[in-house]
């Protein structure tokens, strides 16, 4: 066998710890923008949009980080999981939210829901069938490659 | 793309965890490779030939 070995690439345990440590950091920015962040005016924006740069900052630092550490097989399985899963998720959400929203149905749905609400509630049900579909075409990938 | 990484891995008697340790990928990742369903690139086709010390073009063929 070779003298000097390759650094290991990451394995499962790094990426939940990298999950965990997103859920935090975006757990502890929304706690901070909600308690300081709720009132009107644009100062409430800059607060909003302060705490949540800084918490998408250290996200990204952190996917960068473990983007480095995976293998090149891993890093098609993603690319491919984030093209063709989150479009195909998107497609098949969009869908659904269009055909159920739009028809005045949809709007009994919504019509005790503030337009805050509604927005963000559309934002995580597409955010939502995006990470289904990466999901499905991640695991897809990788079963085809076995 | 065929290639010979599972009968050189078995000529050395080595696992795929240690195949995959080699060449600093996962053990998933080397069974991709022996199953033919993914082709490495260059940088990882070069390090696989070191590792059993042939050329590239007696491992990989198409």
């Amino acid at each position: 066998m070779s003298k000097s070995r390759p650094r290991r690439p990451f394995g499962f345990r790094v990426y939940a710890g990298t999950m965990l440590a997103t859920v935090v950091v975006g757990g502890i920015a929304g706690a901070c923008a909600a308690i300081l962040g709720g009132g009107p005016g644009w100062t409430s924006v800059a607060i909003n949009a302060a705490f949540f740069s800084v918490a998408m900052g250290a996200g990204m630092a952190l996917c960068v980080w473990w983007w480095r550490g995976i293998d090149e097989a891993a890093r098609e399985a993603h690319k491919v999981a984030w093209w063709w899963g989150g479009s195909g998720g998107m497609a098949v959400g969009g869908v659904i939210l269009l055909s159920v929203v739009l028809p005045d149905e949809g709007a009994n749905l919504v019509k005790n829901m503030s337009g805050q609400d509604v927005f963000a509630a559309g934002m995580a049900a597409l955010a939502g069938c995006q990470i289904l579909g990466y999901t499905v075409a991640w695991v897809g990938w990788w079963l085809w490659h076995r | 793309m065929n290639n010979r990484l599972k009968v050189l891995r078995a000529e050395r008697n080595w696992s795929q965890a240690d195949l995959a340790e080699q060449l600093g990928v996962s053990r998933q990742t080397v069974n991709a490779l022996e199953t033919g369903r993914y082709d490495p690139s260059l940088p990882l086709a070069f390090r696989i030939a070191t590792v059993f010390g042939q050329p590239i073009e007696s491992i990989f063929s198409e």
